[in-house]
C-alpha cells in the first residue's frame, strides 16, 4: 500500500496547482487568503483521492450520483460498504424491500432519560428515496452474498446528544445536519408527513452561507439551490468516469467546506461525526482485518474533504466515542414523500421528484442497470426479476488491486479536474418533442383545474420557454424554466380551482409520489391492527379513505373489529379512523355502525403508536395510566380515563385501580373548576355501574362518600370566590343533592350539608338564588317565602336591575333542585310581565345566551314545565290566569269538611264488605253508636273480628279489654302496647 | 440628466442606453434596440462577473424571474399586464421597460372611467375634417395607434379604470394587430394600419381595483399576466427606499443626508404596521393606505422637504414621525386611533428598551396626532 495519505501534495495535481496559484496571484495580488483556499481544495481533493480505502463522495437527491454509484458497485464489486448513516439504523435497512419507497428509516424515543424531559418525544428521520446512491449502495450490500453493509454515522442518541440547541431555548431547533423543519408551512398535507422529526441525510452538500449560495444562483441564473446543482453540476457531470465524478464531488465538497466560516458548534458537530465514522471503520477493518482495497465508503462530499487527523485508515485514533445515554430508542419505517422530503431539507418544490424523472432518463439513455432489492415492492416485477436474476452474476471475486480501473491505492490518481474545469459549459440540446409534450400536458392540465387554456396556450408556453431559456443562457429550458413559462402564459389574476400552475406543473414534473411501508415491515402493533380489521375485508393499507360496514346483529365476529375501531379512534389523530354511524358510550353499544377509515393516510401514526407497546390495548392502558398518574390530572380527566378503561378495555381491574387514583386527586384539589364536569361523569358511571354490576365498585362508593364531605367544605367558599362560576356551584349543589341518599347510606351526615349551606354567605345575586334553592331544598326555606322574595325584589325599585341575574341563579338551580321548575317558570314569567324595559330588553340576549350555553340540558326541563303551566291554545291566553295569581281564589273556596273514618264506611258498604271479606270475616253489619258516627275505637269494638284479624296479622294476642266509652286515642296505644310498638317498628323500617 | 421635471426613462439613461446598444452583439427580436439580455442588464444592473467597462445601476427592484419573464412575454405574441398592489413599481417597470426595447417610454393611454375608444384607436383632427375631408393626415392616431405603426411598446396603465367595452378594443389590436380606419377609403390599404414587427402593449392594473371593471376571459387570454407582489424583503426595500429618495434629493438639488438609523426607523415601523394590518380582522383595523414601498419613499421626501425648507435642514426622527403621520393618516378617526395604538403599542417599549432615534420618533409622532386630532 502507498503511503500517499501521509503526503498530500502528490504529483498529479501540480499543473492544476501552478494555475491556481497564477490565479491566485492576477486576481488578489500574491499570497493571500484566496491562494490558501484554492490551493487547499486542490490538497483537499488530492488527499481525499489517495485515501487507500475508496471515498464515494455522493450529494443527496442527486441521479449522478445515483448513477455513478450504480456503475462503480458493478465495476469494483467491493466486499464491505460503509454507509453515512445512523449506525443504529441497521437492521431496519433490510425491510425496505416490503416498503414502496420513499420511506424514511426512524429512531425513536418517547421515555427520554439522559435529555432535557421538555424535549421528549424524540424522533429522527433518514428518508430513502429510490433514485439516490445510498439505495443502491443498500440494494448492492444487501442482496449480494458476501457483502457487508456496515453503518458508520453516530447514532440517533449522539444526535441529540450533539443537539447544539440551548436546554432553555426550546424554540430554536436546530439540528446539526439540516436546515429548519419546514414542513408547518407548506400547504399539502403530503409536507408533514414525517411530523416534527429531525432529519438526517446522506451527503448534504449545499454552502454554509447565505451569500455564497446567493452568489451561486445569481450567477447561474437560477432560482433555487437544486436548480443550479442540476444545471451546474448534474449535467457536466452527466456521463463522466468515475476519477472525473469523485475529483469533482470532492472539489465542490472542499468548497463549501473551506467557504464556510459559519457557526463553530456546526463545524465542531460536522468534524465529530468525521472522527466517529472513521473511528468506526478504522475498528471494523481491525476486527474483520478486510483490506480496506476491498471496500467502499459512501459519505456525502461535505464529509469526504474533511481535514480532521482521524481521517483516513492511517488517522490518529484518538477519538473517543461518548456512550449513548439510558433512553431507549425504537425504530421502524414511516411513509415519506417526495413532498416531505422537500419541506424538511429546504429543497425547492418538486425537485425530488424531478430528480426521480431524471434518474429514470439517465438509466434509459445510459443503460445502466440500477441494484434493486429483490422483491422491492412498488416496481415492476419484470424488472426486479431481471435485476434479481442479474444479482448472482455480481457475486464479488476477489479482485487483485493493481487490477482495478481506477484502484485509488494503485497508483497516484491522474488528474482529471483540469480537464473539467477548463471545458466549455455542456449545452443539453433542445429536445423539442419532450418541450412540446410538457406544453400540451399542462395546457391540459390547467384546463381540468379550470383555467381557460387552450392550444394557443400551448404554443405560448412552447414559444416562453425557449424564450426564458435562452434569456437565461440555456438552450433547452429546465423544469423551473418550463414552469415560469406555463405561469407567465396560463395564470391569470386568479387561481380558479385547488392548485396554481406552478403546482400543476410540479404533478406534471412527476408528482409527489407518497411511500408505504408494507405490511411485513410494519411494527408488531399495527401489523395486530391490520390482522385484527381483516374481517372487514377492506384494503386498509391503501392510502384515502375506506368505508367499512359492520353489521353486528347478523355478523356477530365483527364485534372485535368494533372494538379494534373505537380504540384506534381514541388513539390515532382525528380522521384515521371516523364514525359515521354508531355510537359507543357507557352501557351502550349499536348494533350497526359504519366507519370512514383512512389507516393507510395516517400509516405513520400507526406506527409511532407501534412504539408504545406491542398492541393498541396496552397502549391505550399506558395512556390512561399517564394522564391519570401525571401531575396535572384533574378529577374530571381521571374520572374520564376511567370511563375510557371502561369502554375500551372492558374488565374492572383498571377501572378501579384509576377509580382509586381519582379519589386521590379529588382530595387534593382545591378549586372546583372541574366541579360539572366531575359530576356528569360520575353520575354517568354511577348510573352504569347500577345497571350492569351486581354491587357498587367500592371506589365510587368511597368517591361518593368523599365528594360529598369535600364539596360540603368547599361550598361556603365557592358561594363566596368571585371566580367560581354559578355553574361551578350549581355543579356542586348538584353533586351534593343529587348523590346524597348514597352518600347517607354510606354513613355521610346530613347535618354537613346544612351546615355548609348555613355558613353560605354570597355576594352575588345568581349565587344568592342558587342559594336559596339550596334552602328549598332542605326545607329551611318554604316554597311560599321564596315566592315572596321574588315579589320583594320585583317590587323595590333599587334592586330591579339585578334581577335578572337572580334568575339565571334560578336557572342555574334547575341542576341541583329540579322540582324547583314551577318557581323558575314563574319567576321568568314575572320577569317578563313586571319588568320595566330598560331593564328587560338588555337583558334578554343574556338570558338566551346563558341558557343555550350553560345550561343547554336544563332548558327542556324548563321548557316542559312552561308548557304545562301555560295555555296551549291563543285564544285560551285571554281568559288564562297563571297559577300562582289563581292560588289565593282556590284557597278562598268554603272547605267542605270530608266524612272521614267510620263514616266513610257505611256510606259505602260494599267496600266495606269486600275489606271484611279480604279479611275473612263475614260477621256481618253491626249498629253505628251514636249519631255523629264511631269514632275510632268505637269502630274497632263494632267491628270486633276486623280488629281480631288485624291484631293477628300484627302478631298480637292480647284479649279484649272492656271498652270504656269516649276514650281518647292516645288511650287506645296505651290499650294495645304490642300493636303499638308494631306499628311503630313497621314505621321504622324503610 | 436634462432640465425636465421628470424626465422619462430614455432620456435620463439616455447615455447608458446608447452604450449598452454599442456594446450588444447579441441577437435583437424585431425591431428591438436591445437584445433581451441587455434590457434585462439594464433594469437589473450590472455586476462585476458581467464583465462590462461601466457599471450599470439597478434601477428596479424585485425578483429578477419577474423581469425575465416580462421581457420574454414582450418578445413573444402577447400583450404583457403588469398586476399589483398600488405603489410596487409596476409603471415604473412599464416604463424602463419601453425604454430599453423601443427607446420610447412615453406613447401612455391613462386609463380612467372617461377613457373612450378614441383615445386606444385614433380621433379626427376635425377642423383639418372641414378644410381637407377624412384622410390619413386629418387623423389623429392614439398612442397606441403609434406604437403600432413604428412597431415600438405602446403603455396602457390602470387599465381596469377603464370601462369594459373600452378595455375590448384591445382585443383586435392584441390579436389582429391591426385597427381598421372605416371612414377611409379602401383603395391603396389607406382604411387599414398594420402594427410593425415589435409592437407590443404593457399595460397595468392595480389589484385593489379587482372587481370594478374587470377583464373580459377574450382579453385575459391576450395579456401575460406578471403579478409584482408587495416588497416585504428588508433589505432589497431599503436599498429602493435609498435608491430613490436619492433621486428625489438630486431632482431637488437638495444636500441633506439621510441618516442610515432613520432609515431603519422607517423600514422598521412600515413593517410594524404592514403586520398589524395582515393580524387586523376587519377594514376599520387597519390602515386605508396599502402601505408600499412607494409609500415609504413618499414619507421619507416630505420629511426631507420639510426639514430642508423649514426645519434645521437636517433630517430628524421627529420630522420623519410627523410625516409618517401625516401620510398615513387618510380617515379621521380609524387611521389615528391605529397610529396612536402602534406608537404607543410598540414604539414606546422600543424606546425605552433599545433606546436611539425611537424615543425622539415617539415624541414627533405624539405631536403630530395631537396636532391632526
Amino acid at each position: 500500500m502507498s503511503t500517499t495519505s501521509e503526503k498530500p501534495t502528490s504529483a498529479s495535481f501540480t499543473a492544476l496547482r501552478g494555475q491556481l496559484h497564477e490565479a491566485a496571484a492576477e486576481f488578489a495580488g500574491g499570497q493571500d487568503a484566496l491562494e490558501g483556499i484554492l490551493l487547499g481544495m486542490v490538497d483537499d481533493v488530492d488527499r481525499a483521492v489517495a485515501e487507500p480505502l475508496e471515498i464515494f463522495p455522493v450529494c443527496h437527491h442527486s441521479p449522478a450520483s445515483a448513477l455513478a454509484m450504480a456503475r462503480r458497485l458493478r465495476e469494483k464489486q467491493p466486499r464491505v460498504v460503509y454507509l453515512e448513516l445512523c449506525e443504529d439504523m441497521a437492521p431496519l435497512l433490510t425491510e425496505l424491500r416490503n416498503c414502496r419507497l420513499p420511506v424514511a428509516v426512524q429512531a425513536f424515543a418517547s421515555e427520554i432519560d439522559g435529555f432535557p424531559p421538555d424535549w421528549a418525544p424524540l424522533s429522527v428521520v433518514a428518508p430513502i428515496t429510490e433514485a439516490s446512491a445510498e439505495y443502491q449502495a443498500v440494494a448492492y450490500a444487501l442482496d449480494t452474498p458476501g457483502v457487508e453493509l456496515v453503518l458508520v454515522d453516530r447514532s440517533s442518541d449522539h444526535v441529540f446528544q450533539w443537539d447544539t440547541r440551548q436546554p432553555a431555548d426550546g424554540a430554536t431547533h436546530t439540528a446539526d445536519t439540516e436546515a429548519e423543519p419546514t414542513a408547518a408551512g407548506t400547504a399539502e398535507p403530503e409536507a408533514a408527513l414525517h411530523g416534527e422529526a429531525v432529519g438526517v441525510e446522506i451527503g448534504d452538500l449545499r454552502p454554509r452561507f447565505a451569500e455564497l449560495e446567493e452568489h451561486l444562483l445569481r450567477h447561474g441564473k437560477v432560482r433555487h439551490w437544486s436548480e443550479w446543482w442540476h444545471q451546474y453540476v448534474e449535467v457536466p457531470l452527466g456521463d463522466s468516469d468515475h476519477d472525473t465524478y469523485r475529483q469533482v464531488m470532492f472539489l465542490i465538497g472542499s468548497l463549501f467546506r473551506r467557504l464556510a466560516p459559519g457557526r463553530g458548534e456546526r463545524v465542531r458537530v460536522d468534524e465529530d461525526r468525521e472522527r466517529y465514522m472513521w473511528t468506526r471503520m478504522r475498528e471494523h477493518l481491525a476486527a474483520t482485518g478486510t483490506d480496506p482495497a476491498d471496500c467502499l465508503y459512501v459519505c456525502g462530499a461535505f464529509h469526504a474533504a474533511s481535514r480532521v487527523d482521524e481521517f483516513g485508515v492511517h488517522g490518529t485514533g484518538g477519538f473517543a466515542i461518548s456512550p449513548r445515554t439510558a433512553t431507549t430508542w425504537q425504530y421502524g419505517l414511516i411513509p415519506s414523500s417526495n413532498a416531505a422530503i422537500e419541506a424538511q431539507f429546504g429543497l425547492a418544490s418538486g425537485s425530488v421528484s424531478i430528480a426521480s424523472t431524471e434518474w429514470a432518463k439517465n438509466l434509459k439513455r445510459t443503460r445502466v442497470k440500477p441494484y434493486r432489492l429483490e422483491g422491492q415492492s412498488g416496481t415492476k416485477k419484470p424488472s426486479a426479476r431481471k435485476t434479481a436474476a442479474k444479482a448472482p452474476v455480481a457475486t464479488p471475486t476477489p479482485v487483485p488491486a493493481s487490477d482495478l480501473a481506477a484502484g485509488p491505492a494503485s497508483a497516484p490518481a491522474e488528474d482529471r479536474l483540469t480537464g473539467f474545469l477548463q471545458q466549455p459549459p455542456v449545452l443539453n440540446t433542445l429536445d423539442e418533442a419532450e418541450l412540446l409534450g410538457w406544453s400540451v400536458d399542462i395546457v391540459r392540465a390547467a384546463r381540468r383545474s379550470g383555467y381557460l387554456a387552450s392550444t394557443a396556450d400551448a404554443i405560448a408556453v412552447f414559444e416562453t420557454s425557449i424564450l426564458l431559456a435562452a434569456l437565461r443562457d440555456r438552450a433547452k429550458p429546465t423544469p423551473y424554466d418550463f414552469q415560469d413559462a406555463a405561469v407567465t402564459c396560463i395564470e391569470k389574476d386568479t387561481v380558479p380551482g385547488r392548485r396554481d400552475v406552478r403546482r400543476l406543473v410540479e404533478i406534471m414534473m412527476g408528482g409527489d409520489r407518497v411511500g408505504q411501508v408494507g405490511y411485513d415491515a410494519l411494527p408488531p402493533l399495527a401489523r395486530d391492527v391490520h390482522d385484527r380489521l381483516a374481517p372487514l375485508e377492506l384494503n386498509l393499507q391503501q392510502r384515502g379513505v375506506r368505508r367499512a360496514l359492520l353489521d353486528m346483529a347478523s355478523r356477530p365476529e365483527l364485534r372485535a373489529c368494533s372494538d379494534v375501531l373505537w380504540m384506534l379512534r381514541r388513539l390515532l389523530p382525528p380522521g384515521a379512523a371516523r364514525t359515521v354511524m354508531g355510537e359507543r358510550r357507557l352501557g351502550e353499544r349499536s348494533i350497526q355502525e359504519s366507519w370512514d377509515l383512512s389507516l393507510g393516510t395516517h400509516q405513520r401514526a400507526l406506527i409511532e403508536l407501534g412504539y408504545e407497546g406491542v398492541s393498541l390495548e396496552q397502549v391505550l392502558e399506558q395512556r390512561l395510566r399517564r394522564t391519570a398518574y401525571g401531575p396535572q390530572a384533574t378529577t374530571a380527566e381521571v374520572l374520564a380515563a376511567v370511563e375510557d378503561a371502561t369502554l375500551h378495555l372492558g374488565g374492572r381491574r383498571l377501572a378501579d385501580e384509576l377509580g382509586a387514583r381519582a379519589l386521590e386527586v379529588l382530595a387534593g384539589e382545591r378549586t372546583v373548576d372541574g366541579a360539572p364536569a366531575v359530576l356528569r361523569r360520575v353520575r354517568g358511571l354511577l348510573a352504569y355501574y347500577r345497571t350492569s354490576e351486581p354491587v357498587l365498585p367500592p371506589w365510587i362508593e368511597s368517591f361518593v362518600r368523599a365528594g360529598y364531605a369535600h364539596y360540603c367544605t368547599l361550598l361556603p367558599t365557592a358561594f363566596r370566590d368571585e371566580d367560581a362560576t354559578v355553574g361551578q356551584v350549581a355543579a356542586m349543589l348538584g353533586f351534593l343533592f343529587s348523590m346524597e341518599s348514597l352518600a347517607l347510606s354510606l354513613g355521610c351526615d346530613r347535618t354537613q350539608l346544612e351546615l355548609a349551606v348555613a355558613q353560605s354567605h354570597p355576594n352575588d345575586p345568581a349565587k344568592t338564588a342558587l342559594l336559596w334553592a339550596a334552602q328549598v331544598q332542605l326545607g329551611t326555606l318554604s316554597r311560599g317565602e321564596l315566592r315572596g322574595r321574588c315579589d320583594e325584589l320585583l317590587g323595590n325599585p333599587l334592586v330591579v336591575p339585578s334581577y335578572p341575574r337572580y334568575l339565571s341563579g334560578f336557572v342555574h338551580a334547575l341542576e341541583p333542585v329540579p322540582g324547583l321548575a314551577d318557581v323558575v317558570v314563574e319567576a321568568v314569567s314575572n320577569a317578563f310581565g313586571r319588568l320595566p324595559d330598560p331593564v328587560l330588553l338588555p337583558w334578554l340576549p343574556t338570558l338566551i345566551t346563558t341558557l343555550r350555553s350553560n345550561a343547554a340540558d336544563l332548558a327542556p326541563l324548563l321548557i316542559r314545565e312552561a308548557g304545562r303551566i301555560f295555555p296551549a291554545r291563543l285564544a285560551a291566553l285571554d281568559t288564562w290566569v297563571p297559577p300562582w295569581h289563581a292560588q289565593p281564589v282556590a284557597q278562598a273556596s268554603p272547605a267542605v269538611p270530608a266524612p272521614r273514618g267510620a263514616a266513610l264506611l257505611p256510606r259505602h258498604p260494599e267496600t266495606c264488605d269486600a275489606v271484611a271479606d279480604l279479611l275473612g270475616r263475614t260477621d256481618g253489619w253491626a249498629p253505628a253508636d251514636g249519631p255523629t258516627g264511631p269514632t275510632g275505637a268505637a269502630l274497632l269494638f263494632g267491628h270486633r273480628a276486623t280488629c281480631d284479624a288485624v291484631a293477628d296479622l300484627l302478631g298480637c294476642g292480647d284479649p279484649w279489654t272492656p271498652l270504656v266509652p269516649a276514650l281518647p286515642a292516645s288511650s287506645l296505644t296505651t290499650r294495645h302496647p304490642a300493636t303499638a310498638h308494631a306499628v311503630a317498628a313497621l314505621l321504622a323500617t324503610p | 440628466m436634462s432640465d425636465l421635471l421628470r424626465a422619462p426613462a430614455e432620456i435620463k439613461y439616455a447615455e447608458e442606453l446608447d452604450w449598452l446598444e454599442s456594446i450588444d452583439d447579441n441577437p435583437k427580436p424585431f425591431s428591438w434596440r436591445l437584445s433581451p439580455k441587455m434590457v434585462r442588464l439594464f433594469i437589473l444592473g450590472s455586476e462585476r462577473a458581467d464583465g462590462l467597462d461601466r457599471e450599470v445601476t439597478q434601477k428596479w427592484f424585485g425578483d429578477r424571474s419577474f423581469v425575465e419573464r416580462s421581457i420574454v412575454t414582450l418578445a413573444s405574441d402577447r400583450g404583457l399586464l403588469l398586476i399589483g398592489d398600488p405603489g410596487t413599481g409596476k409603471s415604473w417597470l412599464a416604463e424602463l421597460l419601453s425604454a430599453a426595447i423601443s427607446r420610447n417610454s412615453t406613447q401612455v393611454v391613462q386609463g380612467t372611467a372617461g377613457t373612450t375608444e378614441d383615445h386606444i384607436k385614433y380621433s379626427w383632427n376635425v377642423s383639418m375634417v372641414i378644410a381637407k375631408g377624412q384622410s390619413r393626415e386629418s387623423m389623429i392616431p392614439s398612442p397606441i395607434m403609434t406604437a403600432m405603426e413604428t412597431g415600438t411598446i405602446g403603455r396602457f396603465e390602470e387599465l381596469t379604470r377603464s370601462t369594459s367595452d373600452v378595455q375590448d378594443a384591445l382585443i383586435s389590436i392584441l390579436s389582429e394587430k391591426y385597427i381598421s380606419v372605416p371612414e377611409l377609403d379602401s383603395a391603396g390599404g389607406e382604411n387599414i394600419v398594420f402594427a410593425q414587427p415589435g409592437f407590443s402593449v404593457i399595460a397595468t392594473a392595480n389589484s385593489r381595483d379587482r372587481g370594478v371593471n374587470d377583464l373580459s376571459s377574450a382579453l385575459k387570454r391576450r395579456f401575460n399576466f406578471v403579478r409584482i407582489p408587495v416588497v416585504t424583503n428588508k433589505k432589497s426595500e431599503a436599498e429602493i427606499v435609498r435608491f430613490r429618495t436619492e433621486e428625489l434629493l438630486r431632482r431637488h438639488s437638495i444636500e441633506l443626508d439621510v441618516p442610515p438609523t432613520l432609515l431603519d426607523v422607517l423600514l422598521q415601523s412600515f413593517a410594524d404596521l404592514r403586520a398589524s394590518a395582515a393580524a387586523a380582522g376587519s377594514d376599520d383595523e387597519k390602515l386605508e393606505s396599502a402601505l408600499s414601498t412607494a409609500e415609504q419613499i413618499g414619507v421619507l421626501e416630505d420629511a426631507v422637504l420639510h426639514s430642508d425648507f423649514f426645519g434645521e435642514r437636517a433630517l430628524t426622527a421627529r420630522a420623519l414621525a410627523a410625516s409618517l403621520v401625516g401620510t398615513l393618516a387618510r380617515r379621521e378617526p380609524e387611521d389615528l386611533a391605529i397610529l396612536n395604538k402602534y406608537l404607543h403599542g410598540v414604539v414606546e417599549p422600543r424606546g425605552k428598551e433599545q433606546g436611539g432615534s425611537w424615543p425622539e420618533f415617539l415624541e414627533g409622532g405624539r405631536e403630530a396626532i395631537a396636532k391632526l386630532a
